[in-house]
């Protein structure tokens, strides 16, 4: 799969971008040249030599802060769309083959956590299990995955019965099986696609959480968290939020191109559109045709 | 009627210890109680080591039910279905896949385009089987090579997906899929009516290799033609009841049971396109009677 993602120009880009990104999230906080949390008095300072992007409205260094920032914020939203992963798509996938009684019982919980307000379920548990990272990420998972159960479900649902599964159970294929060879495949691009999507709202719904004070406290920098402090100073610097904003919008870019290249390098159409790419550059490589000369 | 046509009663199947197959007094309902609907009614079917049966009947006369039945994707809801020795009638999920992990029986579906799935290449989708069974990768490949030229395909589709192949030849892989594992009994479910006459003949003459070399074909069809050259017995389903059990010859020939006389008078043939229509409307009426 990966081999066929980098057949295409667009899957290449996305892996890149992932790759920097993820290794700002590993090796951010060792990079950043200041301490993030020392706070000074000049205040709201334009780029210089010293603050590269300025400082903020405690005088911190906001490159720093970005750079520090950066695992927590990557590994947050990693871990959001990990949690909705696993306990809405395997879940839902399994919800086709486990008999009725798992999937009525998994149909209903997906309802009722559609049915639940964001906010007040996440403040809920957060008052029940402690604050932390770790719990609010949980919380967010399991609000996002009922995503993730309807779209692996619905496209599990279109495949379980068909022929070809059947042909694999006269076969003696168990479950998993059949999951992992013939049903994985085409579920695989609708939730990349709702992956790719989680990864982006992750970054927002951190940035959210830590404004009411849930999650990540306050002094500690996250992507979404200086973003929201600088909107608050926007009259006095216009730019500041720029930095974080991008930093944002590439990590989501970059995610809804690799899902997007999933979804075009997988299934059917995927590998015919892979193969038909190598049958065109084998002719252009090849030598050409010799003209039988003219009339 | 049905008794005094009826060249075999279903009772009367020779109970064979040896048979591959042996279905007897199968009922099968569809639906929830009210609303049942009877697909199969007492059939007994037996079908010897290497002996080929035609089944054949109209659309709705429950020949795939028959099938998927004795396959164990539908529940009977009575009788009793003996494979290669083995009362399968209480099988659970794990005792069924135990048993078609051993490939003794193998199943050829009707639609050639989505039997096969459409992300795996031939050779994904021809080894499929052998690797279930737990046979090694290189031994599983070998095999296939095997089984493909045993079709007449060339080794070049290996690495086609079936949207790349034609109809006859995405057939011709379903019934090699059928085969690597080197079952006792084959169930063809309309094998060839979604081909062309060219690809038909190719089809049946694989079927004739295949039982010149023993295994038990079990051959489903509306169409008495393509059924007529391969089988050895033909029983004849309508309305979900065997009305009739004999040798091809004598089914063509002598038909007993008067669907099986309409059947057999709307076969078209070259010779007969248009004859006795009026015949085949006073059987019609018969039957409906």
């Amino acid at each position: 799969m990966v081999r066929r993602v980098l057949t295409l120009t667009s899957g290449r880009i996305a892996l890149v971008i992932l790759t920097v990104i993820a290794l700002l999230a590993v090796l951010g906080p060792l990079l950043a040249p200041q301490n993030p949390l020392a706070t000074s008095d000049n205040t709201l300072a334009a780029a210089s030599g010293s603050h590269w992007l300025g400082t903020d409205y405690l005088g911190r260094d906001v490159f720093s802060r970005l750079l520090d920032g950066s695992r927590v914020s990557v590994l947050g939203s990693l871990e959001v769309a990990l949690m909705a992963l696993v306990v809405g798509a395997i879940p839902g996938i399994l919800s086709v083959y486990l008999g009725r009684t798992f999937e009525w019982i998994t149909l209903r919980l997906a309802d009722t956590l559609v049915a639940l307000p964001f906010l007040l379920f996440a403040v809920a548990v957060i008052a029940l299990l402690g604050n932390g990272i770790t719990q609010a990420m949980l919380v967010t998972g399991a609000l996002v995955s009922p995503l993730f159960y309807r779209v692996s479900r619905a496209a599990t649902l279109a495949v379980a019965r068909s022929p070809y599964v059947e042909a694999a159970l006269v076969s003696g294929a168990s479950v998993g099986w059949v999951v992992r060879r013939h049903v994985w495949v085409k579920v695989l691009p609708p939730i990349a696609v709702a992956l790719a999507q989680t990864i982006g709202v992750g970054f927002i719904i951190v940035s959210s959480l830590t404004f009411l004070g849930i999650g990540i406290q306050p002094p500690a920098p996250t992507w979404g968290g200086l973003l929201a402090s600088d909107l608050g100073y926007l009259s006095y610097q216009p730019w500041a939020p720029l930095a974080p904003a991008l930093l944002i919008m590439i990590t989501v870019w970059a995610s809804n191109l690799l899902a997007d290249a999933i979804r075009d390098v997988s299934g059917e159409a995927g590998r015919a559109f892979v193969n038909n790419r190598k049958a065109r550059a084998n002719r252009l490589d090849g030598p050409e045709p010799v003209s039988t000369g003219g009339v | 009627m049905t008794t005094e046509h009826a060249r075999q009663q279903p009772a009367a199947t020779p109970t064979d210890e040896s048979a591959v197959l042996e279905v007897t007094g199968l009922d099968v309902h569809y639906g929830p109680r009210r609303r049942r609907r009877r697909a199969l009614h007492d059939v007994s079917l037996s079908v010897a080591p290497g002996e080929t049966v035609g089944i054949i009947g109209e659309t709705g006369s429950g020949k795939s039910t028959f099938a998927r039945t004795v396959l164990g994707l539908v529940r009977p809801s009575a009788g009793r279905i003996v494979i290669g020795g083995e009362d399968v009638g209480a099988y659970g999920t794990r005792q069924w896949r135990r048993l078609r992990r051993r490939g003794v029986v193998q199943y050829v579906f009707q639609d050639p385009l989505r039997s096969l799935d459409p992300d795996l290449t031939v050779e994904e989708s021809l080894s499929e089987p052998l690797l279930i069974q737990g046979v090694p990768r290189q031994e599983a490949a070998d095999r296939v090579r095997t089984f493909l030229a045993r079709v007449q395909l060339s080794e070049d589709l290996l690495d086609r997906l079936p949207g790349e192949l034609s109809g006859g030849q995405r057939q011709r892989v379903s019934v090699a899929r059928a085969l690597v594992t080197e079952p006792k009994l084959v169930i063809l479910d309309e094998p060839v009516s979604a081909l062309d006459s060219a690809n038909r003949v190719q089809i049946l003459q694989i079927l004739k290799d295949l039982r010149a070399a023993g295994t038990a074909l079990v051959f489903i069809s509306h169409d008495l033609g393509s059924v007529a050259g391969v089988a050895d017995r033909i029983a004849v389903l309508y309305q979900g009841e065997l009305v009739e059990v004999g040798a091809a010859r004598d089914v063509i020939t002598d038909p007993r049971h008067v669907y099986t006389r309409l059947l057999v008078g709307s076969a078209p043939t070259l010779r007969t396109a248009s004859a006795d229509r009026a015949e085949r409307d006073r059987l019609r009426a018969l039957l409906h009677a």
